[in-house]
């Protein structure tokens, strides 16, 4: 049995990337040796004067094929040991297309171009060079044709299969066309070019007799084991869904479970198909939470790769989720026998409690089992959580995906009712930033009390232990206020997803119009978390001593009191503007924040030091939380205040001096 | 044949049987298939260095972009950028032993520099942006996908040839 570097997860090691190494070696040479170092012998076959390019590439491919089809018939490899390209319809037929007018115009591609550059041709360095600004632009508009990448994902899909054949059979007729092909090849090139070397030679006859007994052979050998040649990487057959059934192949019990986790097998991965908050509650140490419908997508990467079980409290809802996985090609996933229920009573237990007394051997066992599960420092749900500075505070949509169900995570949706509820990622609430803000002490659009903050994520269902992830919409300051809200009561465990709602749905990721199931609780509140929310009276003297860089956010023309919308125009005597609006980037809807080395440029411009006072001011608050939580969170700034009131509440106090101009 | 094969011996060495090559090709593809789990790729080698050689201009640009960013801040450690690397030493070996190493913009016999120049790099943009697009080329889909038999690599490689063909009349200038 072989096991291959993709088997074991091993390709980016360093022995494989050695290996790497070498078989490109292998490549290169074999592609030199067929004159693939010559643009004008590539481009031969487009104009039917020296088919080499037809000859070498269907004679690598049978012999590849009849290959592999024999090493899955001998049983020596098992399918799950390779990495079988998904078939994606229209990136591959759009792609292809355009890859072979690439081809013909350049008359290289990207193997050959590489040893007609060892071969010192020109052309193949230029070819190159376009090929690499050719990548980098599908990257400059991946929001644009990034969607073209996954147009039509079918998963793995056979040619084979589609045709209702083996993989043999399919190979021998491939044989019997490839054949065909190079005799086909030999007369077109002497009808056109006058040449056709082997055309009735014994050499092509005894090759393409070698050809297709080779073939044959591979077709009628009996396969070693059928579920490795036939169904492996294709759906399994109901009948053999339910012999499996039969046979309990399908389950793994819970002490088997127990034993491989606690051994560390990393091959092993457990998933817990239960609701988030019950995931909360209690789970296995080491599952994943993940609800039954992202099932498929969460898995692919695992796909016929090491062993997935999937458990609930029962085994009902895991054992429809495992026959629909199996339906769709996943031959490596399991139940666990009797669900979280049956894993209570044979794993964990107690000894003393139980009815039928057990040999002392089965006793030790069942004691490190539970100190493994019930003890130690890693409680029900430590393991899953990542501490608060493992949680990045400005989190991609990948980052995102790759964490949901994973973690303790609740995702506040900014955008509006209707849009909330037309699809967002799953397991979001929504809510508007304006529920954490009211009229207090006489000002308006100030920024709750604690106590009411911690009201509002209670209902939310919201724990100290929750990661929140904000996701914005056209207004990145609507998640930094809420951003605040959390900074108040001294939830840190929190981060704005860049790019918003608007990126994740450009990128196709998953979404639904499900309500989360939410169990309210009671946000035990930390008093004293806001040090950095100051008043008028502090600003006034920071105005005064200019003891303080006073950074007003607002547009240019708000701030110079060219327009106004308060009792008075103009700014804080001192301060400095610098528009929130800066900070952000906007393409094709989707706006996220600028990169970090050029907002690093343009605030140390304006702020002499990362411990230099500053204080962020807006009109109401809202824009300069923004500004705020680059200074903090995205800079590093450490001593950054927010003066919630703003220019709102500064015009109205008849007392507080003004300045106009500048800007 | 091979118009050069009959040179004295300081010449280019005639290529190998294209069948016998084609069959060396296919045992390197096999035996990556048995030590890898993977076939053979070449433009995500190109890609990466690409991606590379832009983060060295713009670092924080492309660790933001969409598609780079996720190959991480060493995009160049990665199995297909060494297989590239070796594509390149294996075929600088087999030249030199065939004596065909030789310093050339390679075109047709009247056709101007710049007109192949152009050619190449268009056409090696188009084939860099499309290798993305279906996430492979000759190598990594037609040849590697074929050989497994699988759907959408049969299809790229036949699109692959309907695209070429179609468009060859009208750039056939550069090899007259």
């Amino acid at each position: 049995m072989i096991t291959t570097f993709f088997g074991q997860d091993g390709l980016g090691s360093s022995a494989a990337l050695v290996l790497s190494l070498l078989l490109g070696f292998g490549f290169g040479f074999a592609l030199e040796q067929a004159g693939f170092g010559s643009s004008r012998r590539l481009a031969g076959i487009f104009y039917f004067r020296d088919m080499t390019v037809l000859r070498v590439m269907f004679t690598a491919m049978v012999t590849a094929m009849l290959g592999l089809q024999l090493a899955l018939a001998l049983g020596v490899l098992s399918a799950e040991q390779i990495y079988f390209l998904p078939t994606i319809y229209g990136a591959q037929i759009v792609g292809g297309l355009l890859f072979g007018v690439g081809f013909v115009m350049s008359s290289w591609c990207p193997g050959t171009a590489a040893v007609g550059l060892a071969s010192g041709r020109l052309d193949a360095l230029i070819f190159l060079g376009g090929a690499a600004l050719g990548s980098i632009l599908f990257n400059e508009f991946y929001g644009i044709v990034g969607p073209l990448a996954t147009w039509g994902d079918s998963g793995v899909k056979f040619m084979w299969a589609a045709l209702g054949v083996s993989g043999p059979v399919f190979a021998l007729l491939f044989s019997a066309v490839a054949v065909a092909a190079f005799w086909g090849s030999e007369w077109i090139e002497k009808k056109v070019a006058g040449a056709g070397p082997y055309l009735g030679s014994p050499f092509l006859k005894a090759f393409s007799v070698t050809i297709l007994v080779g073939a044959l052979a591979v077709a009628l050998l009996p396969p070693a084991t059928p579920s490795t040649t036939a169904t492996a990487p294709a759906a399994l057959s109901e009948i053999g869904m339910l012999q499996a059934m039969e046979a309990g192949d399908d389950h793994i019990d819970p002490d088997a479970l127990a034993d491989r986790l606690m051994a560390g097998d990393a091959s092993l991965l457990l998933v817990d198909i239960r609701t988030p908050a019950e995931f909360a509650a209690a789970h296995i140490r080491g599952a994943v939470n993940v609800a039954a419908a992202d099932l498929p997508e969460f898995l692919e990467p695992r796909k016929n790769k090491g062993t997935v079980v999937l458990y609930s409290n029962w085994m009902t809802h895991p054992a429809q989720a495992r026959d629909a996985l199996a339906r769709m090609g996943f031959a490596n996933t399991y139940l666990l026998t009797d669900g979280l229920e049956g894993f209570m009573q044979q794993v964990l237990k107690p000894v003393s409690l139980r009815s039928t007394p057990l040999a002392e051997v089965q006793a030790v066992k069942v004691n490190a089992w539970r100190t493994f599960f019930l003890g130690g420092p890693q409680t029900h749900a430590a393991k899953t959580m990542n501490a608060p500075s493992d949680t990045p505070r400005l989190v991609e949509t990948s980052w995102l995906q790759e964490n949901l169900g994973r973690m303790v995570l609740r995702m506040i949706d900014l955008r509006l009712q209707p849009a909330y509820n037309g699809g967002h990622i799953p397991g979001s609430v929504r809510m508007d930033p304006e529920h954490f803000r009211g009229a207090v002490g006489g000002v308006s659009s100030m920024l709750l009390p604690a106590d009411l903050i911690a009201l509002h994520l209670g209902l939310l269902g919201i724990t100290p232990q929750t990661t929140v992830v904000l996701v914005p919409t056209d207004k990145l300051q609507d998640a930094t206020l809420v951003g605040m809200a959390l900074e108040r009561i001294g939830h840190m465990r929190y981060a704005i997803l860049n790019g918003g709602w608007e990126q994740w749905a450009a990128e196709k990721r998953p979404a639904d119009t499900l309500l989360p199931a939410i169990t309210a609780t009671e946000y035990p509140m930390a008093t004293g978390a806001d040090a950095f929310t100051v008043d008028y009276q502090e600003v006034l003297a920071h105005s005064q001593n200019r003891s303080a860089v006073l950074l007003d956010v607002r547009p240019g023309d708000f701030f110079s009191g060219k327009k106004s919308d308060e009792a008075r125009a103009g700014h804080i005597p001192g301060a400095v503007n610098r528009s929130f609006i800066l900070d952000v980037s906007t393409n094709n809807a989707v706006f996220r924040f600028k990169p970090l080395s050029e907002l690093a440029e343009a605030y140390a411009k304006l702020i002499p030091s990362k411990d230099s006072p500053v204080v962020v001011s807006c009109r109401t608050g809202h824009q300069a939380s923004q500004t705020y939580f680059v200074l903090r969170h995205l800079l590093g700034y450490r001593r950054v205040s927010w003066y919630d009131g703003g220019w709102a509440e500064w015009a109205s106090r008849p007392e507080l001096p003004v300045e106009t101009g500048g800007g | 044949m091979n118009s050069n094969s009959n040179l004295p011996s300081t010449g280019p060495k005639p290529h190998m049987n294209p069948y016998l090559a084609g069959v060396l090709l296919g045992l390197v593809l096999l035996a990556s298939f048995l030590i890898l789990g993977v076939g053979l790729g070449a433009s995500a080698g190109i890609a990466r260095v690409g991606a590379f050689a832009q983060s060295c201009i713009m670092p924080q640009h492309v660790a933001d972009s969409a598609y780079f960013g996720a190959w991480g801040k060493d995009p160049l450690r990665y199995y297909l950028v060494f297989m590239f690397v070796g594509t390149l030493l294996g075929g600088l070996v087999s030249a030199i032993m065939g004596r065909r190493v030789q310093p050339q913009l390679e075109r047709g016999p009247t056709a101007s520099r710049g007109r192949r120049i152009v050619m190449a790099l268009a056409g090696g943009v188009l084939a860099g942006f499309a290798s993305r697009v279906a996430s492979g080329c000759t190598s990594g889909q037609a040849l590697t996908g074929g050989a497994m038999l699988v759907t959408g690599s049969l299809l790229f490689l036949g699109a692959m040839f309907a695209g070429g063909y179609a468009v060859a009349w009208f750039v056939r200038r550069q090899w007259q």
